[in-house]
């Protein structure tokens, strides 16, 4: 899934630490998801999104293919 | 915007540092025991070693409020158990029946360690077989 991780996490003034730490998961798990190496549980997609403020769908959208 | 910054207590990095250590330990205590004629010391090292470290290693993340485990570590472990297993089961389901049937039509003769390697695969799958159904049924 594509995301604008990055671009929020920097807008807030966050690393990729702090970001896991608010959300619970390990700084590797966010880089890998900013990478777009991994997709999140539907559990950590709402927690990201919560974090930031917004929805879902916001945050991540689904490949083109 | 708030951030719960975790910056005491056990991190990730310190975590898995102790795990390979204490484990670490254990695997050179083996061979320092073996090298030195201490083989009952450098077995009790290897299982101290071996104990602890898998004991830290399961009990850390669950005692510990830093994030040492996640489900990305979990998908990545579940990937990895497929795709082991499923590597195992294609070659056991391939040559096992296969070398069974050359074996009793004599064309080949099977030793204890083949016989005991086919025991340890079967054992394997019934396990992962059980397992599996732990898992169904307590979800």
């Amino acid at each position: 899934m594509k995301n604008d991780l990055p671009e929020r996490r920097q807008e807030a003034g966050l690393s990729q630490s702090d970001l896991a730490d608010a959300v619970g998961v390990t700084r590797q798990t966010i880089n890998a998801i900013e990478r777009d190496r991994y997709d999140p549980s539907l559990e950590l997609a709402f927690a990201l999104a919560d974090h930031f403020d917004c929805r879902i769908e916001d945050v991540f959208a689904p490949d083109a293919d | 915007m708030s951030v719960s910054q975790n910056t005491t207590g056990l991190t990730r990095r310190t975590y898995e540092r102790i795990v390979y250590a204490i484990v670490g330990t254990g695997i050179v205590g083996l061979f320092a025991g073996m090298l030195v004629g201490q083989q009952l010391a450098g077995t009790v090292v290897y299982l101290l070693g071996c104990w602890v470290g898998g004991s830290i290693a399961v009990l850390a993340p669950k005692l510990s409020d830093a994030p040492l485990q996640d489900e990305r570590d979990n998908a990545l472990h579940n990937r990895a158990s497929g795709l082991t297993m499923g590597l195992t089961m294609m070659f056991g389901l391939t040559v096992i029946p296969a070398l069974y049937v050359l074996d009793e039509s004599g064309h080949v003769e099977l030793t204890g360690t083949v016989w005991g390697a086919i025991w340890a695969a079967s054992a394997l799958f019934l396990l992962y077989g059980v397992s599996l159904g732990i898992v169904k049924h307590r979800r």
